[in-house]
């Protein structure tokens, strides 16, 4: 199955951003790795950001996505932060628990300034 | 099911599709369109829509085993108060293999498989699940009270 899925990385400040659009399901599993791996590149521990904004679907297929992405950089000793999820997959978050691990912000703005500002 | 024994069910729709990898989209667009002005609220819709495509995502994988020639059949019911989607596979009994309950720590330390999130969305989603089996026919019902009932927080 073609993946609907996109992955775009950028550097800012302290962390590394993935911006993901499109449809986070089973057929992302390659995008969301291969932008992991891009996002990490550089070496130095710093925090990963999910940027969902564009995502308009999440499967279950995709939380376990999610999950081995949250696995990987808990063990590099990575931080996850996630941004951007309509109430809906943010309840999907709680259910899972998964906002008990990566910390939510509404939108990129937000993230970034709380991880890049002075006491950042 | 749970519907009302007073109430006639109205079918709002009923379809199939094939049992292809992504066609659970398909399902979701369509249950979305025919409950469309039911009374189920935005939040409620967007619930019921993760559970239908996960049970359409299941029927085609774990009941039909991705046969693109075996249909997944849907069929949207209204009865009272309640959105009933039924959702059937040819997989009979077997496409009830209980799974393990997901359990994201175990996950994260590698002791489960970071999978296994279908049926555990769907019981969270929907106000009820049932499932029926007659033969190799394998049904799950989703019901959904609409907004009508009074039960926006049910279902957690």
């Amino acid at each position: 199955m073609k993946s609907a899925c996109a992955a775009r990385t950028r550097t800012i400040g302290a962390a590394s951003v993935i911006e993901l659009s499109g449809e986070v399901d089973g057929s992302a599993a390659e995008t969301l790795t291969s932008a992991y791996q891009r996002a990490t590149a550089d070496g130095p521990a710093r925090t990963i950001v999910l940027d969902f904004a564009a995502v308009d679907y999440i499967n279950s297929t995709g939380i376990a996505l999610i999950v081995s992405v949250l696995a990987r950089a808990r063990a590099e000793r990575r931080a996850v932060a996630a941004c951007g999820l309509s109430p809906h997959y943010r309840e999907i978050f709680d259910i899972t628990r998964l906002s008990d691990f990566i910390e939510l912000y509404p939108d990129l703005d937000d993230v970034v300034s709380r991880l890049t500002g002075p006491a950042g | 099911m749970t519907g009302s024994a007073a109430s006639q069910p109205r079918r709002l729709a009923a379809f199939a599709v094939p049992s292809e990898p992504g066609n659970e989209r398909l399902a979701l667009a369509m249950v979305a369109e025919a409950v469309t002005g039911r009374g189920l609220t935005a939040a409620r819709l967007e619930r019921l829509k993760t559970a239908v495509a996960e049970a359409a995502m299941n029927a085609i994988e774990h009941g039909n085993h991705n046969q693109v020639e075996v249909p997944v059949e849907v069929e949207v019911l209204q009865s009272g108060t309640e959105i009933v989607v039924g959702i059937s596979d040819s997989g009979g009994a077997a496409a009830d293999a209980s799974a393990e309950e997901p359990d994201l720590a175990e996950k994260l330390e590698g002791r489960q498989n970071p999978r296994g999130w279908g049926l555990f969305l769907i019981r969270n989603m929907v106000d009820a699940l049932d499932v029926t089996t007659e033969g190799a026919r394998h049904t799950v019902w989703l019901t959904m009270h609409t907004a009508a009932s009074g039960a926006e927080g049910a279902g957690q």
